[in-house]
């Protein structure tokens, strides 16, 4: 989304009375992010309140959803609707459009407005990721798409800058799919189909070279989906989906 | 299909600062534009002089206008285009000064079939009777150009806002390519269509006759709001603020029927709702558009782009990110005859004209499909 903040805190430093006051019990020191939805000036009050709140608590629904169902997805830790304001885990990871090629170029140029905030976000640690790994990694990325789109979470926005790549604490890598900005509900094969897609086209022009690894996306969210990929797929390869996206 | 969002991956090099293709003229350009998509009849003559400067001679419009409730009918706009086109054009010269234009310019779409074969008939006669070359030009190319020229944005972000189309749009390798656009109806045709439900007056226009009626509006209603990435669906919020006239609470002469009557919704608050939330979403979709591009600049053209309640809320989103907005007024706003002479003539100082065989119109032809060989 646009017009919003992004800022990396931890739930103590925001109440820090709870250290303070050698409540160890609540105390967290693991750091969170702060999306902040700023008001728009040029929106009537009423309608922005309501817009505002409506889409914090709908990001939040959809992150709380994935997490029941086990996708990777940062954990939901504060909500504030009527401030627009949604703290969630923080990823300690990198984009995976930093660990393809072609991807990282490209990044600082565009208009990432709401990494300003983020600090360090190059000193990540590195990953050492081989051939190999990026077919793991592609099938990662179609097993968690697959899981959310089982419970009827279409993202809206699926690039490869809107994933994460981390080890967990024993080494093995993580994917995490983050920003639920656009996100809403919906079983309609169509608007899963057209989730895929978006981030088929992602891949053509951000990673020319990795395109063919897309196939190994759709054969793990093939895996993943079971009976339900038949009508996805004809879907997805029916012309009506790109002939309405290129217009 | 639901809407689409282009990832980040789409941004195209705007701030690139290339050469521009397009030369100074070895000699003036006088160019005729005829434009007759809609409602409008319009007959305008620029002149590109050498240095470089574009110059506006006539600019002469003649709008078809039906009684209240009524819409414009193909058949009916056809007639009325084919009974003033000479006027308008002896008009457009008379003003300009000049007896046959050097290039003759027309509009081919997209638009209105029979009005737009009216028009183009006239082209091909004028240009066969003088000998003189035709040049097709599309209607929204048209609009943005002239809103370019007028207003002197570089490169900006252009929402294309009229009876017939809604579009956010920004120049990649010459190409106008559609960021975002409506997935039904167009915002005028929103606008119009209600107007036509309240009965509002279709004189001077329907759109602004809601402007004025929005101006006393107070309340605002609950109306959907239909964002979908970068774009906008309408016709669900035509539905729902119709329904509101056959609410209890409305008052269709926007009077409380006694002192104890509060609880009331008058045509102008309805009017003013209508405005607050396509609006929004109109500058929430241009917002999104410049935030993928990175452009600072935004220009607003086609009819609806001369509400003023419009240009304000893009002028305070423009503002929250230190950008500009451009727009023009009525003059250039609304469907004219100088806007297709001056994408016109870019077109001919291009080499590109239109052999008489290919001077059809299509009411189908959309923006992106225009080579734009005039801008690096």
């Amino acid at each position: 989304m646009i017009r919003q903040k992004v800022y990396k805190t931890s739930l103590a430093s925001l109440h820090p009375s709870l250290v303070a006051s050698g409540n160890t019990e609540n105390k967290d020191d693991s750091p969170i992010l702060i999306k902040y939805r700023f008001s728009k000036g040029y929106r009537h009050k009423t309608l922005d309140t309501t817009l505002t709140k409506a889409r914090v608590a709908g990001e939040a629904r959809a992150l709380i959803r994935c997490l029941r169902a086990g996708v990777n997805v940062p954990g939901v830790r504060m909500v504030d609707a009527a401030e627009g304001v949604l703290g969630i885990e923080w990823i300690d990871g990198k984009s995976v459009r930093r660990l393809l090629p072609g991807g990282a170029e490209e990044e600082d140029e565009g208009v990432d407005e709401t990494l300003d905030d983020i600090e360090d976000v190059d000193h990540l640690q590195e990953f050492d990721i081989s051939v190999g790994e990026y077919y793991q990694m592609m099938g990662l990325i179609g097993t968690e798409i697959a899981k959310m789109h089982l419970v009827d979470i279409i993202h809206g926005d699926l690039t490869t800058s809107n994933m994460m790549m981390r080890r967990t604490a024993s080494g093995k890598p993580d994917l995490v799919l983050i920003d639920f900005g656009l996100s809403y509900q919906s079983s309609l094969v169509e608007d899963k189909a057209v989730d895929l897609y978006v981030l088929e086209r992602a891949f053509a022009s951000t990673h020319p070279d990795s395109e063919p690894m897309f196939q190994s996306v759709l054969d793990a969210y093939q895996t993943q989906t079971g009976k339900e990929w038949n009508a996805i797929k004809k879907r997805l390869d029916d012309g009506e989906c790109t002939s309405s996206v290129q217009r | 299909m639901a809407g689409i969002i282009l990832p980040t991956s789409f941004i195209m090099p705007g701030r690139l600062k290339k050469p521009t293709p397009l030369k100074n003229p070895e000699r003036p350009y006088i160019a005729l534009g005829l434009e007759g998509s809609a409602n409008k009849l319009g007959a305008g003559v620029i002149k590109h002089s050498e240095d470089g400067t574009a110059t506006v001679l006539s600019n002469v419009r003649h709008t078809y206008i039906t009684p209240p409730g009524e819409g414009f009918q193909p058949r009916d706009t056809a007639l009325h285009h084919r009974e003033w086109a000479l006027k308008v054009i002896n008009d457009s010269l008379a003003k300009a000064n000049c007896e046959v234009s050097r290039c003759s310019c027309r509009l081919i779409g997209p638009g209105m079939g029979a009005p737009l074969q009216s028009v183009a008939l006239v082209a091909r006669t004028l240009s066969l009777l003088y000998n003189k070359p035709l040049v097709g030009v599309n209607h929204c190319v048209g609009h943005i150009e002239m809103g370019r020229e007028i207003t002197g944005a570089s490169n900006p972000v252009v929402l294309y806002v009229s009876g017939g189309n809604t579009q956010v749009i920004a120049y990649s390798r010459q190409c106008y390519r559609i960021f975002g656009e409506t997935l039904d109806i167009a915002v005028g045709n929103c606008l119009d269509r209600f107007a036509r439900v309240i009965n509002l007056s279709n004189d001077p226009s329907p759109g602004y006759n809601i402007e004025l009626e929005a101006k006393r509006g107070k309340r605002l209603v609950s109306l959907p709001y239909a964002t979908k990435g970068m774009d906008i669906s309408l016709s669900g919020i035509l539905t729902s603020v119709e329904a509101y006239t056959i609410d209890k609470r409305f008052r269709s002469d926007g009077q409380p029927r006694d002192e104890n009557d509060t609880d009331i919704i008058t045509p102008a608050d309805l009017c003013f709702s209508l405005q607050e939330t396509v609006f929004a979403m109109l500058v929430e979709i241009t917002e999104r558009a410049m935030a993928h591009i990175g452009s600072k600049e935004v220009l607003i053209v086609g009819g609806v782009g001369c509400n003023e309640r419009l240009q304000e809320m893009m002028g305070i989103m423009a503002q929250e990110r230190n950008g500009q907005v451009f727009a023009t007024d009525e003059r250039f706003c609304i469907d004219n005859g100088i806007m297709i002479a001056q994408a016109g003539l870019l077109a001919f100082r291009m080499g590109q004209t239109t052999p008489l065989a290919k001077t059809s119109c299509t009411q189908r032809f959309r923006t992106d499909q225009v080579h734009v060989a005039w801008r690096a």
